[in-house]
């Protein structure tokens, strides 16, 4: 499935009239199968854009398409293909693990004997055997991703949005996050668009870097990433990596310069 | 600090309320003995004790007990019904809240011991006045925390929900009326603490002849049975402790994620 965005602009309506556009024209085709990292400044409007593709927010103009490649380009509602997993993960905490990741399928009526099944192979399969019955906040916040996860995968949708999802995670289970999600990717290949502020972690999972540029969110460049899949840990001090990160963080200082100089402005006119 | 200096400071901090109210009914007892205190004003707490017996032994506790704890429950369980009834529906439908809200905004802050007039009026002094009137100011709080909860239910689990496939229906039965659940135990706090109060206010007026702890309150003290007006402020405090204290054990059965949210 393709994600074809075109000329996608939103605007956040202010209290006054000072509207913020946090997409300006967003255009760009995101090929099946592909990882597609989207980096920026915080406020660049990528979180907009992946709630956008997934159906969860309105295009203030523009269009989303989904395309199936199998299926002669026949366009697909918006959000079915599709399934998000959230930076502050929005476990439910009153349902146990098993009973969050067996959401999606309870929503479709799938029986409780036959949503339980798959979701105790699900849980099995992130780690997490045994804690099933556990509640959210008993479990530790890489516990927690991996539930998220794998309520997510559930659904065995072909695109996967992801918005910051290990931005709250400290950096040994954030390193274990990231081969997991490496893992899941290479033994499904579904198209994953994974919005993040972290360089290294954008390089290291993606096959292409969209660095975006600071408040209205435009494509500032798409860095390629060649790196060799199965992707691992290690590659991270080649040179290869290197030079990919050198330039994305180039990129990516003047647009939090600028992005931090807009603030600024903004708290001075506040003043 | 070693080990076992821990262990008996753990064990001495968890005695010391125990410790503490001895010491205080002892000092009472000592205080009245030492000066000689007329019982009309400062029964001692061995007499007190004693009246507590008898009122037991000859039924009368239990009787006019009875009476209060079932006007406590009817009164509290009509308002739990309609409160939290009411107070999902104002949640989930802006007309309802619309029509509701002038209505509570002008009738909550209305003092409800000043409608006894009114309501003896139309009900006499009978049950039906006794549990109006409770039930009436146990409403409010339920329903303002009720429709609090749903309101404040988290966007996020609402638009994660929305993209797991949950329609509508779906989105309020399973995400916003579970996530309503701690605000609207809140609410049922409160109200078992006024209904409680009401009901036993409501006692007092209701005159002789009739059962229920406020009436034994107010004609123990009418005739100057300083040791039973004790004794029945006793048994109230003590059944005040434990409703709440179910209230709170219920509140850990049904919703044990709300004890365990805030571990991280």
């Amino acid at each position: 499935m393709d994600v074809i965005v075109e000329d996608v602009t939103k605007v956040w309506p202010g209290r006054h009239d000072d509207d913020v556009i946090a997409l300006d024209k967003f255009s760009y085709r995101f090929a099946s199968g592909r990882f597609s990292c989207l980096l920026g400044p915080s406020g660049c409007g990528k979180s907009t854009l992946v709630q956008i593709v997934g159906g969860l927010e309105r295009a203030t103009s523009g269009t989303v398409r989904i395309v199936d490649t199998q299926q002669a380009g026949t366009p697909r509602p918006l959000g079915a293909d599709s399934v998000m997993v959230w930076q502050n993960l929005n476990l439910f905490p009153w349902r146990s693990v098993i009973n969050n990741v067996a959401f999606g399928l309870e929503m479709q009526g799938v029986p409780k004997g036959q949503r339980h099944h798959r979701a105790k192979a699900l849980i099995a399969s992130v780690g997490l055997r045994g804690f099933e019955h556990h509640l959210p906040g008993q479990l530790s916040g890489g516990m927690r991703q991996r539930v998220a996860l794998a309520r997510a995968l559930i659904l065995e949708r072909p695109i996967l949005l992801m918005d910051e999802p290990f931005g709250a995670l400290d950096a040994q289970t954030k390193i274990v996050m990231q081969e997991e999600l490496l893992r899941i990717f290479d033994e499904t290949r579904k198209t994953i668009l994974f919005v993040t502020h972290a360089i290294e972690e954008a390089i290291l999972l993606g096959d292409e870097v969209i660095v975006m540029t600071a408040r209205p969110g435009r494509i500032k460049e798409i860095i390629k990433v060649d790196l060799p899949r199965p992707r691992s840990l290690e590659m991270v001090n080649s040179k290869a990596f290197g030079e990919l990160f050198d330039r994305a963080f180039h990129l990516i200082r003047e647009e939090v310069m600028r992005s931090m100089a807009q603030q600024a402005r903004a708290l001075e006119e506040q003043q | 600090m070693t080990a076992r200096n821990a262990d008996t400071s753990g064990l001495l901090e968890r005695l010391l309320p125990s410790i503490v109210i001895a010491v205080f009914i002892l000092g009472w007892e000592l205080l009245v003995r030492w000066r000689g205190i007329a019982p009309i004003f400062l029964p001692s707490p061995s007499s007190i004790a004693e009246y507590l017996m008898r009122m037991i032994v000859d039924g009368s506790l239990g009787l006019n007990l009875g009476a209060t704890l079932v006007r406590i429950f009817v009164g509290f369980g009509l308002a739990a019904v309609a409160g939290v009834t009411l107070g999902i529906l104002m949640g989930m439908s802006r007309i309802v809240a619309r029509v509701a809200n002038p209505w509570i905004a002008a009738l909550y802050p209305l003092p409800k011991v000043a409608l006894i007039p009114l309501l003896v009026i139309w009900l006499g002094t009978g049950e039906a006045y006794k549990i109006v009137i409770s039930a009436v100011t146990a409403f409010f709080p339920i329903v303002i925390s009720s429709y609090a909860g749903i309101r404040q239910a988290d966007r996020g689990l609402i638009k994660a929900a929305k993209d797991l496939g949950a329609n509508r229906r779906q989105v309020q039965l399973k995400v916003v009326i579970p996530a309503a659940i701690p605000s609207i135990f809140a609410g049922l706090h409160l109200g078992m603490g006024v209904t409680i109060i009401l009901v036993v206010a409501a006692e007092m007026i209701g005159g002789a002849g009739h059962l229920g702890m406020g009436n034994l309150l107010i004609t123990a003290g009418q005739v100057m049975e300083t040791e039973k007006v004790f004794a029945s402020l006793v048994v109230l405090a003590v059944v005040g402790a434990v409703v709440i204290k179910s209230q709170q054990w219920i509140d850990r059965k049904v919703a044990p994620w709300m004890t365990v949210r805030d571990e991280y």
